[in-house]
């Protein structure tokens, strides 16, 4: 099951995992997206086997991914989590049965909107180098040298962390709801930049405030090393917790 | 003006995968296995297993030592989650083994 949109959208037209089409199973105001998958793959056992292979994970994570975002051009979609299974249809329908009125809720709630991901990246060495350094004649002037550095080194650390709170307000700013996520790692991005914001934008689709926003942020920190990165429209992942 | 490229621009309607390239495979598991609706449905995904995975990620964000070039291979060192951890509890079930006497392989011991 890749999510739950409403029972008037058009869509279940994509391939879903291991490329079986996906359905919209319907009961009453809403439907779900599902695709049939075979047990071998998805049991208990061969579940936890799979989830663990880095290979099978990215192929099924991003199958799932293109299910719900294609069904995001049709209209609001409630996104699942990966490896929500149920083991016939009737099971499916009774789930949406008892919690018809919540996703109802939440699909109203979510008519329109997107969300995109924002993240801020920094550059220490663009941040301000040390500046050239002096030819050293004399202890003190190391022992000057290296407090000057230690100096810079925590100037850009406060830097850091004002930098990605005040971009955050701003973006929060632009959109209706909004959530920060940790950083991901460098192992993770694989990037020589660190990333100091993570966060994730609910807007109306379309609106252009938060692409502006970005701008604004890019023109006001882009010289003290700071670049951002706009991803998305995404399903409202980030928007659905506690919502069921 | 920062020397990085010009900003992407928003795609309208157009999937993350579909703007400018695949997405980043970090941002997808992110959002897959993190976010989005949990529900218990009827093949229980070992929601350990699922919280294992999640721990890794957020330890991932925690931890930035070792450069790995996807970073989707970040457990094959885990012992809770390679294969390597049943060899890990072969060789300590061979060492009790070993410990209370127990001949575990055949071996002649005394």
């Amino acid at each position: 099951m890749y999510g739950v949109v409403s029972a008037a959208a058009a869509g279940g037209r994509s391939r879903g995992v291991g490329g079986n089409p996906v359905r919209l199973l319907v009961e009453g105001g809403v439907a779900a997206l599902i695709s049939d998958v075979p047990l071998e793959e998805f049991g208990e056992t061969s579940l936890y086997r799979n989830l663990n292979d880095p290979v099978w994970l990215e192929v099924t994570a991003r199958a799932h991914e293109r299910v719900v975002a294609d069904a995001l051009a049709g209209g609001a979609v409630v996104p699942f989590r990966l490896g929500t299974l149920y083991h016939a249809d009737e099971h499916v329908r009774a789930f949406l049965a008892q919690r018809q009125d919540a996703l109802v809720r939440l699909l109203n709630r979510l008519e329109g909107a997107v969300e995109l991901g924002v993240k801020a990246w920094f550059d220490r060495a663009l941040y301000g180098a040390p500046e050239a350094p002096a030819a050293v004649h004399s202890g003190r002037d190391y022992l000057v040298r290296r407090r000057r550095e230690a100096e810079l080194a925590r100037a850009a650390d406060r830097f850091r962390g004002e930098c990605a709170a005040a971009s955050h307000e701003l973006l929060a700013a632009a959109a209706q709801a909004s959530t920060v996520n940790p950083p991901q790692p460098r192992e993770l991005t694989g990037r020589p930049e660190q990333m100091i914001l993570n966060g994730a934008y609910l807007v109306d689709r379309g609106d252009d405030a938060l692409a502006a926003a970005v701008r604004a942020l890019e023109s006001r920190y882009g010289s003290r090393g700071v670049s951002y990165e706009l991803t998305g429209p995404w399903p409202p992942y980030n928007f659905v917790e506690g919502g069921v | 003006m920062s020397s990085y490229g010009s900003l992407p621009s928003v795609h309208g309607g157009a999937s993350p995968a579909q703007s400018g390239g695949p997405a980043q495979l970090a941002d997808v598991l992110e959002r897959v296995l993190d976010k989005g609706i949990v529900i218990v449905g009827d093949i229980r995904i070992n929601l350990l297993d699922i919280e294992l995975l999640t721990v890794k990620l957020r330890l991932l964000v925690a931890s930035a030592d070792k450069a790995r070039e996807l970073g989707i291979d970040w457990w094959s060192n885990d012992p809770f989650l390679s294969r390597g951890g049943g060899e890990q509890l072969e060789s300590r079930l061979k060492r009790l083994e070993e410990a209370t006497g127990i001949d575990g392989d055949g071996d002649e011991r005394r």
